[in-house]
């Protein structure tokens, strides 16, 4: 019956004639519980593999992710540095004044689709939430665009009525300028605005996604500022070539501008997610690694203490038979 | 924009006449000169044209459907 118990939990006993007393087995059963009736805890070693195993996998998929991630950023990186150069020129004659005074704001935040990627995605999100704030006040208004899921979730939960559209799936093909071009022409015809601000994480390295405001103005909005003076006073100095007047090379400049900021935003912002899904990654398989080296201890410690009350069982009844 | 209509009226190009946008202007003129390469560099320049996004305007807090512009100059 002591044998038929022994089978029953499954477990390599020795198989000793000797103990056959009822309350050892009732003690060994007792061990594979959560409690152990000395005050002490020992979980089944069963239990503790099965967690080991699961921990194993995760890390290796998290390692796998990681390396998914650094090979993309790679070719991501090489045409992000080469994109820097289109909006470079009209910086240079427009400028990028995200302090301007204008009536009606639209705020384009640039998010990803897809999760586990660190914090970029909130860190967007509370930069458009406070330029939200900064830029409303009596009869001006501001809306928001979001490109991508992540953003478009946390931005329903409390800005729902100031959200003008939401774009989701960019990135399913590789991310090439006529898309963002049409992207953007989609944008330009169906939101009024006097001002766009974009806000994406630029990137500066592996390790360090900043994130930054790019603001662009309406044609009539540099009118006024380069007749005011200021920063754009210069752009009267400009001679225009052609049959073109000043209104009309304006309002191609700022289209232009437009498509060419929202190209290179969204590079910047893909190779940041990628930058970021690494070292997410990365410290997600140490975290796995340094809870498995844990697990491995508890499990030890588990095997050892049930061998060690085997061999009390064992020895103790011997010397009860021959004592 | 109410000075170029007032000062000649060849002053507005055609396209911006048409309702196109500079970047639309610009977008046909470039696969224009895509569609006059030769292969290979055809097939990889047409790759670049590849667009595919989801869009879906919001009225009132609510989104209404989304209209999926997967156009690709295929199609």
């Amino acid at each position: 019956m002591a044998m038929a118990a022994f089978r029953r939990e499954g477990r390599r006993f020795l198989l000793s004639p000797i103990s056959h007393k009822p309350s050892t087995v009732a003690r060994s059963a007792i061990l594979s519980e959560e409690f152990h009736p000395s005050g002490t805890r020992s979980i089944s070693t069963q239990v503790v593999r099965n967690r080991m195993k699961s921990v194993r996998n995760i890390q290796k998929i998290t390692k796998a992710m990681k390396m998914v991630a650094a090979s993309k950023l790679r070719a991501v990186q090489v045409r992000t540095e080469n994109s820097r150069g289109l909006w470079q020129p009209f910086t240079a004659l427009l400028g990028d004044v995200p302090s301007v005074d204008v009536k009606k704001n639209v705020i384009v935040t640039i998010t990803s689709d897809k999760g586990l990627c660190g914090g970029i995605n909130s860190t967007s999100v509370k930069i458009s939430k406070s330029l939200y704030k900064f830029t409303s006040g009596p009869e001006k208004e501001t809306k928001y665009v979001v490109l991508g899921e992540k953003g478009k979730v946390q931005l329903v939960r409390d800005s729902k009525n100031s959200i003008e559209m939401t774009i989701t799936e960019l990135q399913k093909n590789p991310l090439n300028y006529t898309q963002v071009s049409v992207l953007a022409d989609d944008i330009l015809k169906n939101v009024e605005y006097d001002a766009l601000r974009i806000i994406f994480n630029k990137f500066h390295s592996v390790v360090s996604f900043i994130p930054t405001v790019s603001t662009i103005l309406s044609p009539e909005v540099v009118e006024r500022e380069s007749e005011s003076g200021g920063k754009l006073g210069d752009l009267d100095s400009y001679e225009i070539e052609g049959s073109e007047t000043k209104a009309e090379v304006l309002q191609n400049l700022a289209e232009f501008q437009f498509s060419c900021v929202l190209f290179n935003a969204a590079l910047e912002n893909a190779c940041s997610e990628l930058g970021a899904r690494m070292s997410a990654m990365d410290s997600s398989s140490r975290n796995a690694g340094e809870m498995l080296d844990r697990l491995t201890l508890t499990y030890n410690r588990t095997r050892q203490a049930s061998i060690t009350t085997e061999l009390i069982e064992i020895i103790s009844g011997a010397s009860a038979l021959t004592g | 924009m109410a000075s170029a209509a007032a000062g000649s009226s060849a002053a507005v190009p055609f396209w911006r006449a048409a309702g196109m946008t500079y970047i639309t202007y610009s977008n046909i003129c470039a696969s224009l000169v895509r569609s006059c390469l030769k292969e290979p560099h055809k097939s990889e320049a047409v790759n670049r044209e590849n667009v595919h996004f989801v869009i879906s305007k919001w009225a009132n807090g609510k989104p209404e459907k989304p209209t999926i512009r997967s156009d690709s100059p295929e199609e």
